[in-house]
């Protein structure tokens, strides 16, 4: 085994919503009330009932091999050069993943809190910290996360409850005003990232009890979903679907208006810090996967030498594919949902039906 | 622009001296293999853009390839 750590049903739950929620925050309410206007929460109702599908086909596909992960059953499935070719292309696909996670939060400090510094010196130092952290193994990342999950969530409810009085339901009003067509157009890009939880799929076999992975899977979709609409209705209640829909980052600029008692304001930074140790986390959860899947498609014995390599050629992406903020924005509002999805949905869809039609796996535990 | 190069050539060196040597010791030869795939996937995406070439975008592949569903989400 690649990896001789274990982590209980609870820390991967919590490893899952860091996972998910890092990058919620930042483009999906803009893309989401830009499509569905004030009806965006339904968007991210519908999200969360499709990923929730999601969520129990990868489980199940997992769990019809037990011991296996997401890149080793594409060749217990499909034949050994097929199901090479497939784990590899996740590995890709896992590679992308961070990098567009880097340009958005590059792209995020820039227009905001560090307007002077080049991209190329906020990503040089999350990469260090991200192979340091990535290196120590599977248990550290987790232990790291569930010391510092409460304290963005209690922080979260924090800012919530202070902006209380800016909060203005009748802003969300009418309902159901944009039509079906809208909200299921909103709902794409919040699927996209809900389904993200692929990631539990090469952590199934890391986990002390396997049994319960449909449990964490559930629960982790669940929470992810209803911060998600927290997210999108806390500034949608304090601006309206026009303004959010033209911020590119509401939930910054809902935190900036709070002001209590001409006392307590500019309490933006603290949005900031809970976005970028979330995002550093969720970007180390996505290379500990990606090497893992490397070393395990290539046959390697140990995959910590990868995590450098990976780092500099996702440092070294970013900066090329995505310079500036309009094309993140573009490629994540047209392109990546589907994209996404392929890998999220398609692929483990097929691998499922192709290993059911051949009556591949264990019989109980999956459907 | 030779500054920047030289400055790119050490960042990749530093990260070959750490690994390298240990993977030497231990004969893994299939992980230097896979290592230095992606350090040279790494420095290939990296070289141009320091020397201020036009590169293609491999994102733009990746588009054209979704065009059909991106359209509906315009």
């Amino acid at each position: 085994m690649l990896e001789s750590g274990k982590i209980n049903s609870q820390q991967a739950i919590w490893l899952m919503i860091t996972l998910v929620i890092a990058t919620a925050g930042i483009y999906v309410p803009t893309i989401a009330v830009n499509a569905a206007r004030q009806d965006a929460w339904l968007s991210i109702i519908i999200a969360t009932l499709v990923a929730l599908f999601i969520a129990v086909l990868i489980v199940s596909l997992t769990l019809r091999f037990p011991g296996k992960t997401l890149f080793e059953i594409p060749e217990l499935i499909l034949g050994k050069m097929t199901g090479k070719i497939i784990a590899f292309l996740f590995v890709l696909w896992f590679i992308h993943i961070e990098i567009l996670v880097f340009s958005e939060f590059g792209n995020f400090m820039l227009s905001t809190v560090l307007p002077g510094t080049p991209m190329l010196v906020n990503h040089i130092v999350a990469a260090i910290l991200i192979a340091y952290i990535t290196r120590n193994g599977l248990e550290v990342i987790s232990r790291f996360n569930g010391l510092l999950l409460p304290l963005f969530v209690l922080s979260v409810t924090l800012l919530v409850t202070l902006a209380f009085k800016e909060i203005s339901l009748t802003r969300l009003l009418p309902v159901f005003d944009c039509g079906l067509a809208d909200i299921m157009k909103g709902s794409a890009a919040p699927v996209a990232r809900l389904g993200e939880i692929i990631v539990l799929a090469a952590l199934i076999p890391y986990l002390n009890k396997p049994g319960q992975a449909l449990r964490v899977a559930i629960l982790a979709t669940l929470v992810n979903g209803f911060i998600m609409i927290i997210n999108v209705l806390y500034p949608l209640a304090i601006f309206g679907p026009d303004l959010t829909a033209s911020f590119l980052y509401p939930i910054y600029t809902s935190v900036r208006i709070i002001s209590v008692a001409n006392f307590l304001e500019r309490l933006e930074a603290i949005p900031v810090v809970i976005w970028i140790t979330a995002g550093i986390i969720k970007v180390s959860i996505l290379r500990y996967v990606t090497v893992l899947g490397a070393a395990q498609c290539l046959g390697l014995k140990d995959y910590r030498p990868l995590v450098l390599p990976v780092g500099a050629v996702v440092v070294a992406g970013s900066l090329l594919m995505y310079q500036d903020v309009a094309v993140t924005t573009t490629f994540t509002t047209e392109v990546w949902p589907f994209y996404a999805l392929t890998f999220e949905a398609g692929i483990p869809l097929l691998l499922l039906v192709v290993a059911l039609a051949r009556g591949l796996g264990g019989k109980n535990k999956g459907f | 622009m030779f500054g920047y190069v030289i400055l790119l050539v050490l960042a990749f060196l530093i990260m070959t001296l750490l690994e390298v040597p240990g993977l030497v010791k231990k004969k893994a030869w299939r992980e230097l293999a896979a290592f230095s795939f992606f350090l040279l996937l790494g420095f290939a995406l990296a070289l141009p853009q320091v020397l201020g070439m036009e590169v293609p975008n491999p994102s733009n592949a990746i588009e054209a390839l979704y065009k059909p569903f991106s359209g509906w989400l315009k």
